[in-house]
């Protein structure tokens, strides 16, 4: 009974976002404060998994909530929640901006994106997590490399624990498109990171270009 | 890790990692106070209704654009009946009465406007009305005197309209106009335009080559 009562008083102090929402759309500032605090870290993490760059990330963010305070009436409840409207309008984002991006040459790209994986490896101990960080950064180096509607599939169903169902949802196709492509993009995966692999292990053998060449 | 092969065991496992990696990463403060600072301003309510009045004025100065080139091109068109009429006149008819507008004759008279011309061949107001020998000689490639008085012209005779009617005379009709003749066709007709008053008399005539 108690416990119930503690959940609704929950409830009660935590608006939902719908209600946060049509707050925020009413003008409250607060409204909006919150609602960004509460969703901001998972679109800001789905922009950058998916991008690599942080940069694109922050500015990615920022598009989709001022989209949200634009636009945020067409969000319908019904449809889907609102964290998954939101990872929606980020991918939108995300691949304009990376169909745009394919144009440019960056300059330093390299160093841009050692910087976004120091920075979040600020944590980690130099000496007893270097395997660990090692294995990120090819994964994640994996990742990026994929093509985008693979990439995207793995970014929401195993980087943010996205169900199959919302990332349907947020891609605009079946479920069991998402689970054909999720499983294509982990063979890729595993055909991207194989080779890197056994060049780490056999670098220091010749025994390898004998099995190739076998 | 790296000495291990990638199974698919190994790439969940490294998948999480990632995962756990980046969970904790979020978007800068500063975001947050853009954003406060658009709530404020509400200046990202702004670029829709914007667009949408830029549509529409696009729209509207379109469709000024493309009613005044209609015009333009439906002008000429407009022509075409006046010059098929003038045409229709040239015919090899001996005799032809036609309405026409007064034309210029030697005397200096105030302005007329027959209302039977402007019955059959409207003008649109406004526009430049041209003589109608010139006319009738651009179109049917006729050459004409002006109109020569036959007596006392009044000018008020024609402010009820007139009438011009195609004749033939002797070309020794010409000397009497004090024009030049060439004898050796003396024996033929040469045409000549009529300006028959309201009253129904000769006003004035008009030779025609």
């Amino acid at each position: 009974m108690s416990v119930n009562h503690l959940g609704a008083m929950n409830l009660q102090s935590e608006p939902g976002d719908s209600e946060l929402l049509r707050s925020m759309l009413a003008g409250d500032e607060e409204a909006l404060a919150l609602l960004y605090r509460r969703r901001q870290g998972s679109v800001y993490r789905f922009a950058l998994q998916m991008s690599g760059s942080k940069p694109m990330a922050e500015d990615v963010t920022q598009e989709v909530f001022l989209f949200l305070m634009r636009e945020g009436h067409v969000f319908d409840p019904a449809r889907g929640s609102l964290s998954a409207f939101l990872l929606g309008v980020a991918r939108n984002h995300v691949l304009r901006r990376m169909r745009v991006d394919q144009f440019m040459t960056p300059i330093g790209n390299d160093d841009d994106d050692e910087a976004v994986f120091v920075a979040t490896g600020t944590d980690l101990r130099p000496l007893d997590d270097l395997a660990r960080a090692e294995t990120i950064e090819l994964v994640r180096r994996a990742v990026l490399s994929l093509p985008p509607k693979y990439r995207e599939v793995v970014v929401l169903c195993e980087l943010q624990d996205v169900s199959y169902g919302e990332a349907a949802e947020i891609l605009g196709c079946a479920i069991g498109t998402v689970r054909s492509r999720l499983h294509r993009a982990r063979a890729l995966l595993l055909a991207k990171l194989r080779p890197a692999e056994q060049i780490d292990d056999e670098s220091s053998a010749s025994l390898k270009s004998a099995r190739c060449f076998a | 890790m790296n000495s291990q092969r990638f199974d698919e065991e190994t790439l969940t496992s490294s998948l999480k990692l990632l995962a756990g990696e980046m969970a904790t990463l979020n978007a800068p403060p500063e975001i947050e106070q853009k954003l406060r600072e658009a709530m404020r301003a509400r200046a990202v309510v702004r670029p829709f209704p914007k667009r949408r009045v830029g549509y529409w004025v696009a729209a509207g100065i379109a469709a000024a654009l493309l009613i005044a080139v209609s015009v333009v091109a439906l002008r000429p068109r407009t022509d075409k009946p006046n010059q098929t009429t003038a045409r229709q006149t040239d015919q090899p008819a001996v005799k032809e009465e036609r309405s026409v507008e007064v034309p210029k004759i030697l005397e200096p008279e105030p302005e007329q406007e027959p209302q039977k011309q402007i019955a059959r061949n409207p003008v649109r107001p406004g526009k430049r009305r041209v003589p109608h020998s010139e006319v009738a000689n651009h179109v049917t490639r006729e050459i004409a005197t002006d109109f020569m008085p036959l007596g006392y012209v009044n000018p008020t005779t024609f402010q009820d309209g007139g009438q011009v009617v195609r004749i033939e005379l002797p070309r020794s009709a010409l000397v009497n106009f004090g024009l030049p003749m060439n004898m050796e066709r003396y024996h033929e007709k040469v045409k000549a335009d009529v300006l028959i008053g309201s009253d129904g008399l000769a006003h004035a005539i008009r030779f025609v080559q």
